[in-house]
């Protein structure tokens, strides 16, 4: 991972640690807004991970079924 | 349970505990309102009559004699005196505010005179391109009164003996507003050119802490944009630069000082005038040696004309912070931005609203911690069309019930397959329990708003709510480690982490509540964190503003009762139809 990309999966894991705990898991989605962020960011790095990452909270909302919706697989062939 | 993960999951908790100590004193800092800004005031206080004692001390040579003549100020919000050795506000007493919440504790004092320990001040003058005799610190000026009040405005005069007179038109408002008009009269023969100036000084670092959620010390607004410059920052800076000067632009008019927490001492200049404004650090034989000046300077010089005369006119914010006069200020002399002087910060469009929220609320129920919870139940009742919304389906989820157990029987080894499936389950079934992050993430900057709101704003400051709750800008007074004051001792001279009051353990308690209604996180570091979050944060919010524990509580109180009311309703009708066909 770059060095931005890990600062971002730290304040990602910093966040779960700390503040999750306090609001509440209100995820719709497996795995979890804040997984998903983690593994986008490890696969896509910092910029596409991070535009993953918010797609996908902004996807989380209750009008949207959620479910399983992993990381798409990086299509760099 | 395991006895060796509990006492890890202890040990981690107290180490999060210990690093919260050493975080929450950096960033949120101990509601420094009372204790640090009190010592602050009384040394200021203390510090004056030191000056007496002190004036004409070899060291304040520099600087004008503290004593000596003086023009008593006397206006129905504020009175002091201006040293009329160099014409300085140097003595400002607010009548209306107190240091601390005993109502015969000492007023607060915002500026300190010169050669004491705290010397803070604003000051009006003249720069002279060439060589013409102004006035100084040493100037004594000539008074037309004993006192400045709202009704009788004072003009004070010195004549350099080269044909020109110097005078400061003063008058006083209702409220905390001098204006000044500079005014030269020019008896001689050829024209002068002269820079009319004004400054506000602090020859000291104040003790108050400034953290991210709060600003305190030099600022301005310059052409249109807010400046903040910490002492820290202004210090360093100043010390690179020629002249000490760390931060210079110019403009047309704006407005300049330095603030505290809840006061604010600041010039604001003829908003037509183009100015050219600094902030400087340097250093001085006053107070603690370092002096934070802000000051303006008009970029062209007044011309005074043989036999005429001409006048600069600024004016002089000495008070309190209080949002309504400042904005009252604004749209009276124009001035851009005054209200910025509250560090409202980058969420003002939310600080700034839910402030006149609160404070409306305030003067509707006459106690702050009403209008809080009114408030809270308030955002609540915005936000629980969404939360019921995601809960419609739970009559469903209880039919669910059977295939989830099966789930949980066939992926009973691997968890995360379970919850893979569980969401599966939920999609095709078109039922989620949960209101997604989306939702989260638009409440958060709303709470942190609020947060900020009941840190800041002088409206909160020394606002009792009920009972033993006195000021909701202090922490809880009370301390669950001397039995809430059985035992007369104070267990903070052992930490200042044992103190925790009977609000905060509240507190703590319904966020308890509050997650025994959740899921429990899968993944095992965050359960940990989960199960000692509400001891964490009984800890952390006990030496938070009262007023900010009450919202929590409310909050917390408010959403498990909105749980549960979600899920009977869901629940109830299902209830009617039999379970065993």
């Amino acid at each position: 991972m770059s060095p931005a990309a890990l600062l971002l999966s730290g304040a990602v894991r910093a966040y779960e640690l700390t503040l999750r705990p306090v609001i509440g898991a209100n995820c719709r989605f497996y795995p979890s807004c804040s997984a998903y962020a983690r593994e986008a960011l490890a696969c896509h790095g910092a910029g596409r991970g991070s535009l993953l990452a918010a797609k996908r909270i902004l996807r989380c909302h209750p009008f949207n079924a959620g479910g399983y919706d992993p990381v798409p697989t990086p299509k760099d062939s | 349970m395991d006895t060796k993960r509990l006492i890890l999951a202890l040990a981690i908790s107290f180490g999060i505990l210990a690093v919260f100590t050493v975080v929450q004193e950096k960033f949120f800092p101990h509601p420094a309102p009372s204790p640090a800004q009190t010592v602050q005031q009384a040394k200021e206080a203390a510090g004056t009559k030191q000056a007496a004692i002190e004036a004409g001390a070899p060291g304040t040579a520099q600087s004008a004699p503290a004593n000596g003549p003086r023009l008593a100020v006397d206006a129905p919000m504020l009175k002091g005196s201006i040293g009329l050795t160099g014409a300085v506000f140097d003595d400002v007493v607010l009548k209306g505010y107190h240091e601390t919440i005993a109502k015969d504790s000492p007023l607060v004092q915002i500026e300190g005179r010169r050669g004491g320990d705290t010397p803070s001040y604003a000051q009006f003058g003249w720069t002279a391109p060439d060589g013409v005799k102004v006035p100084d610190n040493s100037t004594v000026w000539t008074p037309s009164a004993q006192t400045l009040t709202p009704g009788s405005p004072v003009t004070l005069s010195w004549d350099n003996g080269q044909g020109l007179t110097f005078q400061l038109l003063l008058k006083i408002d209702d409220k905390f507003m001098f204006t000044v008009i500079q005014n030269v009269v020019n008896h001689g023969a050829a024209p002068v050119k002269l820079y009319p100036w004004s400054r506000v000084v602090r020859d000291y670092q104040p003790k108050v802490a400034s953290s991210w959620v709060l600003f305190d010390g030099p600022l301005g607004v310059f052409n249109g944009t807010l400046k903040q410059e910490g002492y820290g920052a202004l210090k360093s800076e100043g010390e690179k630069k020629a002249g000490g000067v760390a931060y210079s632009t110019s403009g047309p008019g704006g407005w300049a000082g330095i603030t505290d927490k809840y006061w604010l001492t600041a010039v604001v200049p003829t908003q037509s005038a183009t100015m050219n404004a600094t902030m400087s650090y340097g250093t001085v034989s006053d107070g603690d040696g370092g002096a934070y000046q802000t000051s303006f300077i008009t970029q062209t010089p007044l011309d005074v004309p043989a036999g005429g005369q001409a006048g600069f006119t600024s004016h002089l914010f000495t008070g309190a912070k209080v949002v309504k006069i400042l904005d009252q200020y604004q749209s009276q002399y124009q001035i851009p931005a005054f209200y910025k002087a509250v560090d409202f910060g980058h969420l003002y469009f939310l600080t700034k609203p839910i402030f006149f929220c609160l404070d409306w609320l305030n003067t509707l129920t006459g106690n702050f911690g009403l209008a809080i919870i009114i408030f809270t139940i308030g955002v609540k009742l915005l936000f629980f069309p969404l939360a019921s919304y995601s809960y419609r389906s739970m009559g469903r989820m209880k039919a669910m019930q059977p295939k989830i157990a099966a789930l949980k029987e066939q992926y009973k080894d691997d968890s995360t397959k379970l919850q893979q499936a569980t969401m599966e389950l939920y999609r095709s079934e078109k039922i989620n329990p949960a209101s997604g992050c989306l939702p989260m993430v638009v409440q958060i900057p709303v709470f942190f708003a609020l947060y900020k709101v009941i840190f800041i704003t002088i409206e909160m400051r020394h606002a009792p709510f009920f009972g033993w709750l006195h000021d909701l800008s202090a922490p809880d007074p009370t301390n669950i480690f001397n039995l809430f004051g059985l035992i007369p001792f104070d267990p903070m001279s052992i930490n200042p982490i044992l103190h925790v009051g009977l609000l905060p353990i509240i507190m703590g308690g319904t966020m308890y509540l509050q997650q025994k209604l959740n899921p429990a996180p899968a993944d095992p570091a965050q359960q940990k964190m989960f199960q000692f979050m509400p001891v964490i944060f009984t800890f952390m919010l006990a030496r938070s503003p009262a007023g900010l524990v009450l919202y929590w509580t409310c909050n917390n109180i408010l959403s498990v009762g909105q749980q549960w009311l979600i899920m009977r309703r869901a629940m109830a009708p299902k209830q009617t139809v039999p379970a065993k066909g």
